[in-house]
């Protein structure tokens, strides 16, 4: 078997598609700009209309255009929203999706990096027990609000931006990058479980969010131990965490802006081994990047433009008087 | 010497208690005696052995996550990895108490070359297609086997001396009893071809003579095919 895998060479069964992670990225540049933010997501219409042809995403995109996603990504989610069954079947499968990944990440690290330290190897063999249940649990979950694995497209950016040839850099990305991430969509999950009174989503997710903190020290303790005395590979984890950071901040969307739909969870970060430092640089660096305001803007251009572009095709197609 | 009745001995053939005596083995009966094949040197490099194909096995398992389309397999092994890294470190914590060092990661040890390179047979699968040829190669020929010579270990290892040893193989045999049903589980699914079928059956016959060839686990096997 060979050593490091890409994120196209994850296997799938056939109910799932891919969609192309370029998405992902181009979201963490974004200015708080509306015409900027439509000017992209026009651009990767294309892409995202492939992606989503035959999946759950499909109606959404006809009604929304590419602009769905922004509509998903950026809104918290409100049980008086009229689309709140589509968003929250999109948000748990994204959860699903990422720890599958996870699970795969942890799995990689136990073969790509064979002369790591025993305790390391103890370390991911656990999480792979951890992230296998988790992904039990969201499939659950999901099939619970009527949804099932592979109903919308999956993006693999978690395992591209967090899978990093080097150890260090690897746990950096995959165990507090990407568990970091986990501890605030948990946290909001469990918030919002609370607000609609699911008892069985509240508690499995609360039981998974202390799993996600356990693998965040893991994280923390494994950077510190891959980096001893040598504070410019220290640095360059460090960078590299915040590069995964900024990435998966989705342009603001998970920050502790007000208008953020996944706030920061603190408490949970703190417990898990992040600094006050290094959560307030991540407050810091999640923050940049467009406004809900602005975001809103932009899917109100881009429905519009989308609906006209229908509209003039199905004009087309109509046979002449 | 006082009159009263003695809970403690003296110093004296007259000053014993009044305690009904027993041996060690009475209550309840028990019918071991102090002989085993193994001394404590051949023990620990036999523990060497073992650990060095958990260490490996929970390596390769993890490696092919990412490679198997099959979700429940995913999770499947999910667990079953951190079952084998806790067989893998139960063995190295065993090394200490047989006088054999305290570095638990050089603690695993191939019994051979052979044995290593049947070992990284057993991971060359990396096709998302080989699923059969992934689970065949580990639950239905090396786990077996682990299974055959654990036991047999413990059955020929001093049952006094050494039972620390038998009680942690006793408990990786059950897991491993589990790992095995589970993947019988699976394949059966799997291989629901006659082709698909075959190759089970290929890579079975493949690996198992790899095993016989190494003499497997740790070295000794007489040449007589493993049967299970």
């Amino acid at each position: 078997m060979k050593s490091f895998v890409t994120h196209e060479e994850l296997a799938r069964d056939s109910r799932f598609v891919r969609q192309d992670n370029v998405l992902a990225t181009m979201l963490s540049q974004l200015p708080d700009d509306a015409e900027a933010v439509v000017q992209c997501f026009e651009q990767l219409d294309p892409m995202v209309a492939r992606a989503v042809s035959g999946t759950a995403a499909e109606p959404l995109y006809d009604e929304y255009g590419a602009a769905f996603m922004l509509i998903v990504l950026n809104e918290a989610l409100d049980p008086e929203d009229p689309a709140i069954a589509t968003r929250l079947l999109m948000r748990m499968h994204g959860i699903f999706i990422g720890e599958l990944q996870a699970l795969e990440g942890a799995g990689r690290s136990l073969w790509d990096f064979p002369d790591a330290p025993w305790e390391f190897k103890m370390n991911m063999a656990r999480q792979c027990w951890d992230e296998a249940r988790h992904v039990q649990i969201y499939e659950k979950l999901l099939e619970r609000l009527g949804g099932s694995p592979g109903m919308f497209p999956e993006t693999t950016f978690l395992f591209e931006c967090a899978c990093n040839d080097d150890p260090a850099m690897r746990v950096a990305g995959v165990n507090r990058g990407l568990e970091g991430l986990a501890c605030d969509v948990f946290r909001d999950m469990i918030r919002y479980a609370d607000k609609v009174g699911d008892e069985v989503m509240r508690q499995a997710v609360d039981y998974v969010l202390a799993d996600e903190l356990t693998h965040v020290r893991f994280g923390s303790e494994w950077v510190r131990e891959f980096t001893k005395g040598d504070p410019e590979r220290y640095e360059r984890v460090q960078d590299f965490r915040r590069q995964v950071d900024k990435q998966f901040s989705f342009g603001g969307s998970r920050s502790e802006r007000d208008d953020a739909a996944i706030p920061i969870a603190r408490a949970e970060r703190r417990e898990a081994g992040f600094s006050d430092e290094e959560i307030d640089e991540l407050a810091t660096l999640s923050a940049s990047g467009p406004s809900r305001e602005t975001m809103r803007e932009a899917a109100r251009i881009i429905r519009e433009r989308h609906s006209a572009r229908r509209l003039a095709a199905s004009q087309q197609m109509e046979p002449r008087a | 010497m006082s009159t009263a009745t003695r809970l403690y001995p003296g110093h004296g053939p007259d000053e014993r208690t009044s305690f009904e005596p027993y041996s060690a083995f009475d209550i309840p009966e028990d019918l071991r005696e102090l002989h085993g094949r193994y001394d404590v040197e051949a023990t620990a490099r036999r523990i060497r052995n073992f650990r060095y194909t958990h260490e490996w096995m929970t390596m390769v398992m993890g490696g092919w996550i990412a490679t198997i389309p099959e979700i429940p397999v995913k999770t499947g092994l999910g667990k079953i990895i951190w079952e084998t890294a806790q067989a893998a470190d139960v063995l190295g914590r065993r090394l200490p108490e047989l006088r054999a060092g305290r570095n638990v990661a050089t603690a695993s040890q191939p019994p051979n070359d052979r044995y290593a390179a049947l070992i990284q047979e057993i991971a060359a699968p990396d096709s998302p297609e080989q699923t059969i040829e992934k689970l065949a190669g580990i639950f239905d020929v090396l786990a077996p086997h682990l299974i055959e010579i654990y036991e047999q270990t413990m059955r020929a290892t001093d049952q006094i001396c050494d039972a620390p040893t038998i009680e942690l193989l006793d408990e990786i045999v059950r897991r491993l009893r589990h790992h095995v049903a589970w993947s019988k589980d699976v394949l059966d699914r799997l291989a629901d071809t006659d082709a698909r079928r075959e190759r089970r059956r290929a890579r079975i016959e493949q690996v198992r003579g790899l095993l016989l060839e190494s003499r497997g686990v740790t070295g000794e096997l007489d040449g007589s095919p493993a049967h299970h």
